[in-house]
């Protein structure tokens, strides 16, 4: 017979079976009554002869197959009712695991999503990003002249295509334009990574090349979000950057799964100009390419390896420093700092799973403690091992299975939350999706508990004393030392994971709150920063450039509610991507490619007084530093110190290395050093400030320093004036500077969020676990209690010795939790160089907090062992 | 009555088997004609033939179907497979050859 519908027709089977044997029973009795037997006596002869009914149905069970499948099935059923009626021990079990598995599938889920899900190109694995890492930016860009003689060379390595994004300004007749986040992308990307537009044509060959790039292909967001959807969308014509562009596509939704190309609004054909196409020095195109199918990553990486090892050598000016690499494009798609920040959130996750699976382990082992009489006698009358064993496992697993319904139920909640919570600026958004590997990570996650820490208790029941449990009337539970032990061990250990868990939020919080708050070298108050991007159109030479920004100076310097108002490149507090290498004057010249390295700003001569940074010798930029007047250079503390020690660096001369021009400037002052307020990079860099006039660009921040608090009105003027200025002209993401920096650290703010869910799970966990346990051994010394109370011990001392031995395990455990914590920090600080993560008072808090703790969940069960009632226990013995 | 032998361990499958062989029977039925054949010398325990049946429907020797008896009454009837037929030439074999050494060495010693 079918063995799995012997499984489900069980009943069935069973009333055949007892049919069947009926049957026999009564033709043996027929038969003697025919042979002259009483009908009574002959019933009975007939059942002696038979034997027990039931064990002939149970051995004709056995002697089925898949009996081990039916008695499991069983076993689950008997544990299922026997955990219904001891709710309370049910629910906590269920719930601990629940979190715990709930933490780490949460989490998995996240690395599913950003890393594990297959890029939707077709034959991804021949896809690659090709990286120029230089010792400031291991994961650096090509510069155009560089990626167009890679592509030169292509051959060697299959086909490559480039593009670079960055803020475009987006109009359509009759609306206020808009700032987009855009690329400009070489024809062919979408075809080489095998992408095709949902709508309308991709990208022809030869339309990246100037005047035949007037089209745009949308993201689908962007269609959906700013076009409403449209069809008739295809053929239309925008204005961007100031110029009619037709749309000819859109691209589908599952772009948004390649998170570099995710977060971008549009595209455009990048036409480099016979300028653009010679630069060595901006690296801004992001370069992917297709391997050709013959040849083997590592014939190709090596190909892209010596290729940069021969630009290296060629132009050492833009190279020396840098070494090509090409890497999976599949490992680049959760975006930068995923690689090592979600498997450490997964390893922190198991953090609070093993917290909870020690709880688990305690609250089994005490369960069957409890039932060790009955197991010592289920052994004695001849209970085989696994007879005893199957519904400890099985009652193991079905606490666990539950807990992983729950835990996905967990998980779906806290993926919605975190797509809520790391919404871009733009819409943009992943997905956390629950598919089969999530399900299946979680299905694991609970059995590998069950397994692991539902055979703890397992092997306490064989390994249980027959004899003495039997002898000592149910007393013999004490577990003796080893399980005593074993159980301080289980919450030493849960007290090292949340000291590890705590402290490592506790610093990333302080280093959070530090970040967003690190105002070095400029003040924040009253100031409102934008961004405005002038068209190419309008602005197509320096001269134009530079009388707009003094017409746009001149106009909001005059709103009312304004103080100061200035233009630079970048804002003081975020990191300002722009690095150059200067020659000092009077020195011997370094190899090329080698020369002391800065970061530049660019900044109007207002700039400094605006944002409130001092100047520490010589002067400002003034309105003479035109284009046609001498470069001058302004340094930071830090440059001057290291470029000229203590001498005064005022009136010495420096020049750009790497333009070919090598023109000497003059050093006209020196300011303090200002900290970035960003995650990811060093603040101590050497920084180096061009007057804006000398250094012409479409993209500027506005900063004003209002008088008043009431920002918003003066936000409103500054819109009013720009759009009078020109209504190409928008201003994006004008807020204070406090705004500005939060919202920027937006996902430093959920990855602190997630620690600090972790730290704070682990604290309740291990608080319970704590609880639980010093509550049961106090139960069972309370025979010793009473003997030391009627010995003359007072109440207090009894309490305290309850105490003493809760706060013991709690700062042991903190102790060894301190390497993780310092463990912890490490990756963190390795991962963002911009955030402080140490602090001593952080970690004496977090074992403070610990001990705290376990001294409130051991206050309980201390204050019952000094009540205990001597007369009453002591008779009881 | 006859003073009755145990059965040789391992030989009720063979033996029911055997009597299968010569067409269906139930369970009560089998036990009559083992009796029968053994001229009542053989006393099948009910506890062994019916884990035994069971058994061998698992492992496909037998196939069961419940009919009515001539006094209709309903009762499960086993029949043999060609998987049983098989086992059966196989075990009779194999008797046959276990007896031929036993007899052998019981004469010869």
């Amino acid at each position: 017979m079918n063995p799995l519908r012997q499984l489900f027709h069980r009943r069935k089977i069973e009333a055949d079976m007892a049919e069947e044997m009926r049957f026999h029973l009564e033709q043996r009795m027929a038969d003697q009554v025919a042979d002259g037997l009483p009908p009574e006596e002959a019933s009975f002869a007939a059942q002696r002869k038979f034997g027990n009914l039931a064990s002939i149905q149970e051995q004709a069970r056995e002697g089925r197959g898949w009996r081990w499948l039916g008695n499991f099935l069983r076993d689950l059923h008997l544990s299922g009712r026997s955990l219904l009626k001891s709710p309370g021990f049910t629910f906590l079990a269920i719930l601990t695991l629940a979190l715990g598995i709930g933490a780490n599938t949460a989490m998995f889920s996240v690395l599913n999503t950003l890393l594990l899900k297959p890029l939707p190109y077709p034959d991804r694995e021949q896809l690659d990003r090709i990286y120029r890492a230089t010792p400031q930016n291991p994961d650096g860009n090509l510069a155009p002249a560089d990626f167009l003689d890679l592509r030169r060379a292509q051959d060697g390595y299959g086909e490559l295509a480039a593009y670079t994004a960055g803020d475009t300004s987006l109009a359509e007749p009759g609306r206020p334009a808009e700032m987009a986040y855009a690329a400009r992308s070489t024809a062919n990307l979408f075809a080489l990574i095998g992408a095709r537009p949902q709508l309308g044509r991709d990208f022809r060959p030869g339309e990246d090349t100037p005047g035949r790039d007037h089209v745009v292909i949308l993201s689908r967001r962007a269609w959906l979000n700013r076009f409403g959807g449209r069809t008739d969308i295809i053929g239309r014509s925008i204005r961007v950057d100031g110029e009619p562009h037709q749309v000819i596509g859109v691209m589908p939704a599952a772009f948004n799964d390649w998170r570099s190309l995710g977060a971008i609004d549009f595209f455009r054909p990048l036409a480099l100009s016979p300028v653009e196409a010679a630069d060595r020095l901006s690296t801004v195109l992001r370069v992917v390419g297709r391997r050709a199918p013959a040849r083997s990553p590592a014939e190709t990486g090596g190909f892209i390896a010596s290729f940069g090892a021969r630009q290296a050598a060629a132009y050492p000016e833009a190279n020396a420093e840098s070494s090509w690499r090409a890497v999976p494009l599949q490992i680049t798609a959760g975006g930068r700092g995923s690689l090592t920040v979600v498997p450490m959130l997964i390893g922190l996750s198991g953090f609070v799973l093993l917290i909870a699976c020690s709880n688990l382990a305690n609250l089994l082992l005490a369960r069957t403690m409890a039932r060790a009489r009955e197991f010592a006698v289920r052994a004695a009358l001849g209970a085989s091992r696994t007879q005893l064993l199957r519904p400890l496992i099985a009652e193991a697993l079905v606490l666990s299975l539950a807990a992983g319904v729950g835990a996905l139920l967990a998980a779906q909640w806290f993926g919605d939350y975190l797509t809520v919570r790391s919404t871009g600026d733009n819409g943009e958004q992943v997905h956390f999706l629950l598919d089969w590997h999530v399900a299946g990570w979680a299905l694991a996650a609970s059995l590998g508990t069950a397994l692991a820490f539902g055979l703890a208790p397992a092997l306490f029941a064989l390994r249980l004393d027959l004899n003495h449990t039997l002898k000592s009337g149910g007393r013999g539970t004490t577990g003796g030392r080893g399980h005593q032990r074993f159980r301080q061990a289980l919450i030493i250990g849960q007290f090292a994971l949340a000291m590890s868990l705590l402290a490592g939020a506790g610093l990333f919080i302080r280093g959070v709150y530090d970040l967003n708050n690190r105002r070095g070298g400029w003040e924040s108050e009253h100031l409102l920063t934008g961004t405005i991007l002038l068209p190419s159109a309008g602005y197509s030479d320096a001269e134009k450039i530079t009388a707009f920004q003094r017409l746009a100076l001149q106009r909001l310097t005059a709103l009312p509610g304004v103080g100061s108002a200035s233009l630079a490149a970048f804002t003081p507090f975020f990191s300002w991507p722009d690095s150059r290498k200067f020659l000092v004057e009077g020195r011997d010249r370094p190899p090329p490619g080698h020369e002391p390295a800065a970061v530049v700003n660019a900044v109007s001569p207002e700039y400094f007084d605006t944002v409130g940074t001092r100047i520490l010798a010589g002067r400002a930029f003034n309105a003479r530093d035109l284009a046609a007047a001498g470069q001058v250079f302004i340094l930071g503390q830090g440059t001057a110190r290291a470029l000229f020690g203590s001498d005064n660096p005022v009136g010495r001369r420096l020049a750009l290395a790497g333009d070919g021009k090598s023109q000497w400037g003059e050093i006209v002052g020196v300011v303090a050093d200002v900290q970035p307020a960003a995650a990811e990079t060093d603040s101590t860099v050497n920084q180096v400030y061009l007057p804006l006039a000398q250094e012409p660009r479409r993209s500027n921040e506005i900063l004003v320093r209002t008088t008043g608090t009431a920002t918003a009105p003066v936000a409103d003027a500054i819109r009013a004036t720009m759009a009078e200025l020109d209504p190409d002209l928008p201003v994006r993401k004008l807020q204070t500077a406090d705004t500005a920096i939060n919202r920027a650290n937006y996902q430093l703010g959920v990855l602190r969020d997630m620690l600090t869910t972790f730290a704070l799970l682990g604290l309740g966990l291990a608080s319970i676990g704590i609880y639980g346990v010093i509550a049961r051994t106090m139960a069972q010394r309370t025979g010793e209690f009473a003997i030391r109370l009627a010995l003359g011990a007072s109440v207090p001392d009894i309490t305290r010795l309850v105490l003493a031995s809760g706060v013991k395990l709690a700062l042991a455990g903190s102790l060894i939790g301190l390497l993780g914590a310092f463990g912890i920090s490490r990756i963190l600080a390795a991962n963002f160089p911009g955030i402080h993560t140490s602090g001593n008072a952080i970690l004496a808090g977090s074992t403070l907090l610990l001990v705290a703790v376990a001294l409130v969940a051991c206050w309980i069960p201390a204050r019952r062992a000094g009540r205990v009632d001597v007369m009453t226990v002591l008779r009881a013995e | 009555m006859a003073k009755k032998e145990d059965l040789l361990q391992g030989t009720l499958d063979m033996l029911v088997l055997r009597v299968l062989s010569r067409g269906e029977l139930h369970g009560w039925g089998i036990t009559l004609k083992l009796e029968q054949l053994s001229k009542s010398a053989l006393q099948v325990d009910e506890g062994s033939l019916y884990p035994a049946l069971y058994r061998m429907e698992e492992k496909g020797w037998i196939e069961a179907e419940w009919k009515m008896t001539e006094n209709n009454r309903r009762a499960k009837y086993y029949t043999l497979t060609r998987t049983g037929r098989k086992q059966l030439e196989e075990a009779t074999g194999s008797w046959d050859r276990m007896t031929a050494i036993i007899a052998l060495v019981m004469e010869s010693a």
